[in-house]
C-alpha cells in the first residue's frame, strides 16, 4: 500500500475549480486549475484529481485526505433554486417568515420588495404541541394531528420538511418527537429539527437556519454523493472534508446532516489561509482582500485569528449562527463603468462578472470595466494574462474607455488613459471607504495593519487601495489565484455549538453558586456532546481544543457582550473570572463597569476544534529576479517606465522598487512608485511604503 | 458645478463614509437600548451654514435628512475650535430636535481659523426627566411636562467638558449614567467626523472640500428636480384625520395644499388644526422641516436611488406651516408624541400627490406604530416589570403595479419587532398569535397589505396591557383610483371566547389571569378597481390566506370551488357589479370619514380654523372642544359607538355647526370692538 502523504484542497468557483496539492513528506505545494463546470461541479474536480495525479506522478492511493469547498448551497440560495419544502410550526407562528423581523430593506425607497418567503404561507403548518420560556410542556404532541399533517405533507409533494417550535431551544423533545413521527410516516423524507440544528433563542432566525438547511439538503445530498463516487472512481480511498462557515471543516457526512455549516465557506478559507501566511511572516494584524470578478471580500483579523460574527446574511436572510466575519463590496475586475445623466463618472454595482466579462476578454463583452482600465493602463499585458493562456483585446477596452472619456468630457490623445484612471481612483476611493468602517467597527488603527491580497485581482489593485487607504504594508502569497483552496488544507476540524444558559453569577449566596454550577455542568455537557463528536469526525484528528465564549450582561442594562474565555483558563474557569473578564471588556468598550454588580448570562458557545496535522508552507529559494522587460504604465497623469519581474524569481531577501509589476501565472502585481516589495522565507512579498525623507 | 466629475464621485463616496464612520462609532459604544436596537439616532455632516451635506446611507434614523443646525448655532454668542454645542429644545432649535428625549449635539469643524463644516449627532436617549418614565406621555399638556428644557449651550468649551452642566443634566434625568455614556459615544463620534474632514483637507486641499460640498448639493438639486418634474404641474389639495387627541375625542385634522410649477413643490399646510393640548404637535419652525418633507424625500429616493444624500434634494421645495398650528405650535405646546401627528401629515401630502397622478405614491399604509407594553407585577413583593410586548404595524399601502406588503411597514421609522421567545424570556404571560390580519388589507386591483393580529394571554393577577400611538380605530386608511380601504384597528379580549369585548382604543386595560388580550393593526389601502384583479391573484391569495373564500366573492367579484376559479360564475358576478356601481369616487374613505364630513367638509373647515386663530392660545383649544361638542354631543361621553351613530343626523349637526361658527364670528367681532375702544 502507497505510503499516505498527500492532501488535496478544491475550491469551486464561477470560472476556475482551484486545486492545491500538499506533499506532507517533502513540504512542497502544487497548484492547479481546471475550468468549472457550472452544471456538474464534480466534473471539475474529477479532471483536475485526475490531472494532478497525473502532472505529479504520484500513486491515487497515496492521497490521505481531500478538503473541498463548494457554493452549490450559496448558490441555489442566492437564486432560489433550493427543495420543495414545508414547514412546521407552533400555532400562532405561521406567519414567521413572512412577518421576519418586520423591517423592510430600504427606508427611502417604497418599491423595493420585501424578500420572498422561503416557504410558501400555504406550506406553513401549524401544530399545537406547545413549550414555554422555562422549557416545560404546555402541549404535548397530538399523535391524531401528526397523521394528519404527515398526510398533508405526502399531499403537497414536499422533498424536506424543517420544524420550528416556539421555545424549542430550551428543550428539543417536542420537535424530536414530531420529527420521528414524520420520518415513520413518510419514509426518506429529509427533515430539520431547529433545536437540533442550532438552539438559540429568536423564533425567526432559528426557523431560518432549519429552513436553509432543508432547502440546500437535497441538492448538497446528491451533489455530496456524486463527488465520492466521483472520487472512489479516479482511485482514491481517502475522506473527505468539506469546508465549513467558521473556517474550519466537517466530514462529508456531517456536511450531509447540517450543509448549512458549509454555505459561506469559501471566503471563510481565504480568511484560514492569510491568517496561516501572516503568521509565517509574524504579522498578526490583517486586512484580508479578496478581489475577484464581481466582488471583494474584506475581513479584518486583530489577533492571528479569524474572526467571527454571528449577523451575516446568506442571500436575503439573515444567519444567526457564527460565521468568519467577511464582508462584500460591490467591486471587482468586472465593475462595470459608467457616466451617469448628469456626467459623473460611477464604477458598479453592476458586473460583467466571468461572463460575458470584461471587453477585453473578448467574449461579448460590451461595457468597460475595471480590469479594462488596468489593461489600458499597461498594468496587465494583453500577451501574459495567465501566463498567456488567454489573449487579451487592449485596442477593444481603450477603445470603450475613449467614449467614456468622450461622456466626461475630456479631450486629448490620453484621454483613454485618464477615464481609466479615473476609473480606477473612484474604485479605489469606494474600496477605501469601506475599509474605514469595517475597522471603525472592530475600533482600530488602520496603521498597525498589512494589507493581505488575494484573489484574481487582489494583487493587481491591493498597493493602490492600501495607497488611499493609509496602510503602510501589504502582503501577497505565492499563489494568491488558488488561495482559497491552499486556505482548505489548512483549516483544521471545527464545529460550534450553542446552548441557552440563562443564570445570575457573580453574586454572593447560594443562589449565585448553584446558577454557577449549573452553568458549568452545561458547559461540561456540551464538551462532553462536541467531544463525541470530533472523535467520530476522522482518523487524521489529532487532539482537539475548546473555544468557549459566553454572553452576559448586567442586570441593569439592556445589551450583552460575548466573553471569549482564553483556552488557557479553562481549567481554572470561575465565577470571578468570567465576571473580571466581563468587566474589563465593558470598562474597554464604555469607559466603565460595575465591578460589585452580579451578571446575568443567557448563552453557552463552543466551538470544537479538532487538530489535522499541519500543512507546513514550504521555504522558497534565493533566486534573484532579473528585469524581463520594460513597460509604460499610466499613473499620475502620465507613463511611468516600469521594470516588469517574473513572480517565481524573487526569492528569500529579494526586493523590488516601484514603480514595478510582478507577474505569475494566476495575477499581476503592481507596485506604486514610492513603494518597495520584498519576499519572505516562504515568497511572501511584503510591499511597503518606502519611509519619506 | 465647480469640480471635475470624478473628484465629484469620489467625495461622494468618502463624506458619505466619514458620516457613517460616525455612526458605527456612536452605536458601537451607545448605552441606551434606543440606539442599539432600534437605531434611534443619526449622524451627519452640515455646511458651515448648518444643512447637511452628507448622511448615511443605512445607518441610523433616515428622516433627519433636511434638519437645520444653523438656529441653533446662532444662538451661540462665538463658536471656538474644540467647541461642542447641545440643545434638545424644539423651540429654541426651531425643530432641529422634535421631541426633548432626543439629545442633539454640533460640532464645528475649524481649518485656519474657520468653520468648513459641522459634525452632527443624535441620539434618542433613556430618559430627560419629566412626569413619566422615559418621558413621554399623550397627555402632557405643555413642554413643561416633558422634562428638562436644554437651550443650545456648550457641552465642551474649547476641548473643556462643561462639568456645571453635567451636574445640572445628571441631577435631571432618571438614568444619568445611561445617558452619560451616550453623550460619551456622541462625542466620540463627532471627534471621527472631524478627524476625517481634516485628513480630507490634507490630501485634497480645502478650497476642494468646500467645491465639493457646494458641488454635491448642487448635484443631488439637479437630480431631485428631474424627478419632481414627473409632477403634473397644478395644485392639490388633500387633508386627512387622526381619531382624536387623546386629551378627547375630537378629530384632528391635517391638509395639505401641494402647489407644482416645473418641478419646484411648495407645500401649504394652511386649514390645519389649531395646536392641541396634548404631545401631538410637531415643531417646525414653520420652515422646511425633514417632517413636513418627509414622503417628498421617499418620493424622490424611490424613483432615483442614485441620488447623494444631502439637503439639495429639498433645492426645490418651499413650505408654509402657520405658527399656532399644529404643525408648527408655538411654545410651551408639548410635542413628545408628534410622530403620530406625522404619519398623518405624510399622507395628506401622499393624497395630495396621488390626486397630482395617482401612480406617483402608494395608496396609505396601516399608518400607526403601537409599542404595546405588559406590565406584571410580583404577587408578594409587588415588584413590577415592564417589558414591550410588541412593535406593532400595519401593512403598507397599495400602488401602480404592486400590492402592499403584509405585516410590516417601513413609512416612518422601519422598526425591527421583538422575538416572541425573548418577551416570554421576560413575561410570565405566553403570546397566543402573531399572524397577518385576514381580509384587512383594501381590496383592489391591487391589494393592501395585511395588518397583524397579536394576542396574549395573561397569566399573572394585576397585569395591565398599555398600547401608545393607537391610531386608525375611527378613520381607515382609504383607497386610491378606486381601491377600498384597509380595515380599522380593533383591540379585543377574549376574541371567539365567551365574554368577548371590544375595547376600542386602549390607554391601559387591566385584563384577568386567563384573558387573552387581542390588538389588530390596520391594512394599507387598495389601489384600483378590485374586479379588475385578475381572478388568478385572488385565487393565490385565498390560496395563500391574505384574502378569504369570503371577501374574494364580495369584494373581488371571484367565485372559487375548491380552490380553482369558477370563471363562468366570475364573469357573471363581475359584469352585474360593474353594472351595479353607483359612484366610481376615486378615494375610498369608508363610512366613518364620509359622514364625518357631510358635516365637517373642508370649506367649513378651513373657515372655522381661520376663526379659531384669531383667538389666544389660551383660549382658543378650549373654545374649539366646546365647538366639536355641541355639534356632535357624543363625542363628550365614553360611548363607544361608532362615529357614524356618534353623529347621526347630518342636517341637524350642520345647522349647528353653522350657528357655532356664526356665534365665534360674533365673539370675534366683539373682541374686535373692545379691542378698538
Amino acid at each position: 500500500m502507497a505510503e499516505k502523504r498527500y492532501r488535496i484542497g478544491i475550491d469551486v468557483g464561477g470560472t476556475f475549480t482551484d486545486f492545491v496539492l500538499a506533499d506532507m513528506a517533502e513540504r512542497e505545494l502544487w497548484f492547479h486549475k481546471e475550468p468549472s463546470v457550472p452544471d456538474d461541479p464534480s466534473a471539475a474536480v474529477d479532471q483536475g484529481i485526475r490531472a494532478l495525479i497525473e502532472n505529479h506522478g504520484i500513486s491515487a492511493q497515496s492521497v490521505e485526505l481531500i478538503v473541498h469547498g463548494t457554493t452549490i448551497g450559496l448558490n441555489a440560495i442566492i437564486q432560489r433554486r433550493g427543495a420543495r419544502m414545508a414547514l412546521v410550526v407552533s400555532q400562532g407562528t405561521r406567519d414567521v417568515l413572512e412577518i421576519a423581523r418586520m423591517r423592510l430593506p430600504s427606508s427611502y425607497d417604497f418599491t423595493e420588495p420585501r424578500e420572498t418567503p422561503l416557504v410558501p404561507r400555504n406550506l406553513v403548518f401549524e401544530v399545537s404541541a406547545r413549550m414555554d420560556a422555562r422549557g416545560r410542556v404546555l402541549q404535548g404532541v397530538d399523535a391524531a394531528e401528526i397523521k394528519e399533517l404527515a398526510a398533508q405533507l405526502k399531499t403537497a409533494d414536499v422533498e424536506a420538511v424543517a420544524i420550528m417550535l416556539l421555545n424549542s431551544y430550551r428543550d428539543p423533545s417536542l420537535e424530536i418527537e414530531i420529527g420521528h413521527a414524520l420520518r415513520n410516516e413518510l419514509g426518506g423524507l429529509l427533515i430539520t429539527e431547529s433545536s437540533v440544528v442550532w438552539p438559540e433563542i429568536r423564533e425567526y432566525e432559528r426557523c431560518l437556519v432549519a429552513g436553509l438547511n432543508s432547502y440546500i439538503q437535497p441538492l448538497m445530498t446528491s451533489y455530496f454523493d456524486r463527488l465520492e463516487s466521483r472520487v472512489k472512481s479516479v482511485g482514491l480511498e481517502c475522506p473527505i472534508y468539506i469546508t465549513a462557515n467558521n473556517g474550519g471543516t466537517l466530514g462529508i457526512d456531517t456536511a450531509r446532516s447540517r450543509p448549512i455549516d458549509t454555505v459561506l465557506s469559501g471566503p471563510a478559507s481565504g480568511v484560514v489561509a492569510s491568517t496561516r501566511v501572516g503568521a509565517a511572516s509574524d504579522i498578526n494584524k490583517l486586512i484580508t482582500f479578496d478581489m475577484g470578478g464581481t466582488s471583494a471580500d474584506i475581513s479584518v483579523c486583530q489577533r492571528g485569528t479569524p474572526e467571527f460574527t454571528s449577523s451575516t446574511f446568506v442571500g436575503d436572510f439573515p444567519l444567526m449562527m457564527p460565521v468568519v466575519n467577511v464582508a462584500a463590496i460591490g467591486a471587482g475586475g468586472g465593475s462595470i463603468l459608467w457616466v451617469d445623466d448628469l456626467g459623473l463618472l460611477k464604477v458598479g454595482p453592476l458586473s460583467a462578472g466571468a461572463a460575458p466579462g470584461p471587453i477585453c476578454y473578448g467574449r461579448g463583452g460590451d461595457k468597460p470595466t475595471v480590469t479594462d482600465c488596468y489593461v489600458t493602463l499597461g498594468i496587465i499585458d494583453p500577451d501574459n494574462f495567465l501566463s498567456g493562456r488567454m489573449q487579451l483585446d487592449a485596442a477593444a477596452a481603450r477603445n470603450a474607455l475613449d467614449a467614456i472619456a468622450e461622456q466626461l468630457g475630456m479631450e486629448g490623445p490620453d484621454r483613454a488613459l485618464e477615464a481609466a484612471e479615473a476609473a480606477i481612483r473612484v474604485a479605489t476611493a469606494k474600496m477605501a471607504t469601506e475599509i474605514n468602517k469595517l475597522l471603525a467597527h472592530a475600533g482600530v488603527d488602520p496603521r498597525d495593519f498589512s494589507l493581505m491580497a488575494y484573489g484574481g485581482a487582489g494583487a493587481t489593485h491591493a498597493n493602490l487601495l492600501a495607497d488611499e487607504a493609509r496602510l503602510t504594508s501589504v502582503l501577497v502569497p505565492t499563489a494568491p489565484g488558488t488561495f482559497c483552496a491552499l486556505g482548505a488544507v489548512l483549516a483544521d476540524v471545527r464545529r460550534d455549538y450553542v446552548t441557552n444558559a440563562r443564570y445570575l453569577i457573580g453574586g454572593s449566596g447560594q443562589r449565585a453558586q448553584d446558577d454557577w454550577n449549573r452553568l458549568t455542568a452545561q458547559l461540561a455537557e456540551m464538551e462532553d456532546e462536541a467531544r463525541r463528536w470530533v472523535e467520530k469526525e476522522g482518523d487524521l484528528i489529532g487532539a482537539h481544543d475548546f473555544a468557549v465564549s459566553i454572553n452576559l450582561r448586567y442586570p441593569s442594562q439592556a445589551y450583552e457582550l460575548e466573553i471569549f474565555i482564553p483556552p488557557e483558563q479553562r481549567e481554572r474557569l470561575s465565577a470571578a473570572l468570567v465576571s473580571q473578564l466581563f468587566h474589563d471588556e465593558h470598562q474597554k468598550l464604555y469607559g466603565f463597569n460595575e465591578p460589585d454588580s452580579a451578571l446575568q448570562t443567557s448563552t453557552l458557545r463552543l466551538g470544537v476544534i479538532g487538530r489535522v496535522a499541519p500543512v507546513t508552507l514550504p521555504n522558497v529559494g534565493d533566486a534573484r529576479p532579473t528585469t524581463i522587460a520594460a513597460r509604460k504604465i499610466w499613473y499620475g497623469g502620465r507613463y511611468l517606465d516600469a521594470a516588469v519581474y517574473r513572480r517565481e524569481e524573487l526569492g528569500q531577501g529579494a526586493t523590488v522598487n516601484g514603480p514595478a509589476v510582478i507577474e505569475q501565472p494566476d495575477t499581476t502585481i503592481f507596485l506604486l512608485p514610492g513603494w518597495n516589495a520584498e519576499a519572505g522565507r516562504q515568497g511572501t512579498l511584503r510591499l511597503r511604503r518606502e519611509v519619506q525623507g | 458645478m465647480k469640480l471635475d466629475p470624478i473628484t465629484i464621485e469620489i467625495f461622494f463616496h468618502k463624506f458619505t463614509a466619514i458620516t457613517e464612520e460616525m455612526a458605527i462609532t456612536l452605536q458601537r459604544s451607545a448605552r441606551t437600548t434606543y440606539v442599539k436596537e432600534a437605531g434611534d439616532f443619526g449622524t451627519a455632516l452640515a455646511t458651515p451654514e448648518g444643512r447637511f451635506f452628507a448622511y448615511p446611507n443605512f445607518l441610523g434614523v433616515s428622516g433627519f435628512l433636511d434638519s437645520n443646525v444653523g438656529p441653533t448655532l446662532e444662538r451661540i454668542p462665538e463658536l471656538q475650535p474644540g467647541d461642542v454645542v447641545i440643545t434638545n429644545h424644539p423651540y429654541e432649535s426651531e425643530g432641529l430636535a422634535t421631541h426633548m428625549p432626543d439629545l442633539h449635539l454640533i460640532r464645528p469643524i475649524f481649518h485656519d481659523g474657520r468653520i468648513v463644516a459641522h459634525a452632527w449627532d443624535f441620539i434618542h436617549s433613556a430618559d430627560i426627566g419629566g412626569g413619566v418614565p422615559s418621558s413621554i406621555s399623550p397627555k402632557f399638556t405643555d413642554l413643561f411636562q416633558e422634562g428638562l428644557q436644554i437651550a443650545p449651550m456648550k457641552i465642551v468649551k474649547a476641548g473643556q467638558m462643561n462639568e456645571d452642566f453635567l451636574t445640572f443634566y445628571r441631577a435631571n434625568c432618571r438614568t444619568p449614567d445611561v445617558n452619560l455614556g451616550d453623550i460619551k459615544a456622541m462625542l466620540a463620534a463627532l471627534r471621527v467626523g472631524e478627524k476625517r474632514i481634516l485628513g480630507l483637507i490634507e490630501q485634497h486641499g480645502v478650497d476642494t472640500l468646500m467645491h465639493a460640498q457646494q458641488d454635491l448639493v448642487e448635484y443631488a438639486g439637479i437630480k431631485a428636480l428631474k424627478v419632481q418634474q414627473t409632477i403634473p404641474d397644478g395644485t392639490y389639495e388633500f387633508w386627512d384625520y387622526l381619531d382624536d387627541d387623546y386629551n378627547s375625542r375630537i378629530p384632528v385634522r391635517v391638509r395639505c395644499k401641494m402647489i407644482v410649477k416645473d418641478g419646484h413643490v411648495h407645500l401649504d399646510f394652511t386649514g390645519s388644526d389649531p395646536q392641541v393640548e396634548a404631545a401631538y404637535n410637531i415643531p417646525t419652525g414653520g420652515k422646511r422641516h425633514p417632517w413636513l418633507t418627509l414622503k417628498l424625500m421617499h418620493f424622490v429616493f424611490s424613483n432615483d436611488r442614485s441620488i447623494p444624500l444631502n439637503h439639495g434634494v429639498f433645492n426645490n421645495v418651499t413650505v408654509e406651516a402657520p405658527l399656532g398650528s399644529i404643525l408648527n405650535p408655538e411654545p410651551p405646546a408639548a410635542v413628545g408624541i408628534r410622530s403620530a401627528t406625522a404619519i398623518r401629515l405624510n399622507e395628506a401630502l401622499v393624497g395630495a400627490m396621488t390626486k397630482a397622478k395617482p401612480s406617483l405614491m402608494p395608496a396609505p399604509s396601516g399608518g400607526i406604530m403601537i409599542p404595546s407594553v405588559l406590565v406584571e407585577q410580583d404577587a408578594r413583593s409587588g415588584a413590577r416589570n415592564v417589558m414591550v410586548l410588541q412593535s406593532l404595524v400595519g401593512g403598507t399601502g397599495a400602488r401602480s403595479g404592486a400590492d402592499g406588503v403584509d405585516g410590516r411597514d417601513s413609512s416612518l421609522a422601519n422598526q425591527r419587532n421583538t422575538p416572541i421567545e425573548k418577551t416570554e424570556e421576560e413575561a410570565a404571560a405566553t403570546i397566543t398569535n402573531y399572524a397577518l390580519r385576514r381580509d384587512s388589507g383594501g381590496a383592489g386591483r391591487w391589494r393592501g397589505g395585511t395588518g397583524v393580529v397579536f394576542s396574549v394571554k395573561i397569566a399573572k393577577h394585576g397585569s395591565a396591557v398599555l398600547g401608545r400611538g393607537m391610531e386608525r380605530f375611527v378613520f381607515r386608511p382609504w383607497g386610491v383610483a378606486g381601491g377600498k380601504p384597509g380595515e380599522r384597528a380593533r383591540v379585543v379580549v377574549n376574541l371567539g371566547l365567551p365574554g368577548e369585548r371590544e375595547l376600542g382604543k386602549l390607554d391601559i386595560f387591566h385584563p384577568q389571569p386567563g384573558d387573552i388580550v387581542t390588538i389588530m393593526t390596520p391594512g394599507g389601502g387598495g389601489y384600483g378597481d378590485p374586479l379588475l384583479r385578475p381572478a388568478e391573484m385572488v385565487r393565490e391569495d385565498v390560496l395563500f390566506g391574505y384574502v378569504s373564500e369570503a371577501a374574494a366573492r364580495d369584494d373581488y367579484g371571484v367565485v372559487l370551488h375548491n380552490g380553482q376559479v369558477d370563471e363562468q360564475a366570475t364573469k357573471a358576478l363581475r359584469d352585474s357589479r360593474s353594472a351595479a356601481k353607483s359612484n366610481d369616487d376615486f378615494y375610498n374613505f369608508g363610512p366613518e370619514r364620509d359622514a364625518w364630513e357631510a358635516v365637517f367638509d373642508d370649506e367649513t373647515m378651513c373657515e372655522l380654523n381661520g376663526l379659531l386663530m384669531q383667538l389666544g392660545l389660551a383660549v382658543r383649544s378650549k373654545r374649539r372642544s366646546e365647538i366639536y361638542l355641541n355639534v356632535v354631543p357624543g363625542l363628550a361621553g365614553d360611548d363607544a359607538s361608532d362615529l357614524v351613530s356618534l353623529i347621526g343626523e347630518i342636517e341637524p349637526a350642520r345647522a349647528r355647526l353653522s350657528a357655532e361658527i356664526q356665534r365665534l364670528r360674533t365673539d370675534l367681532e366683539e373682541f374686535a370692538k373692545e379691542t378698538r375702544q
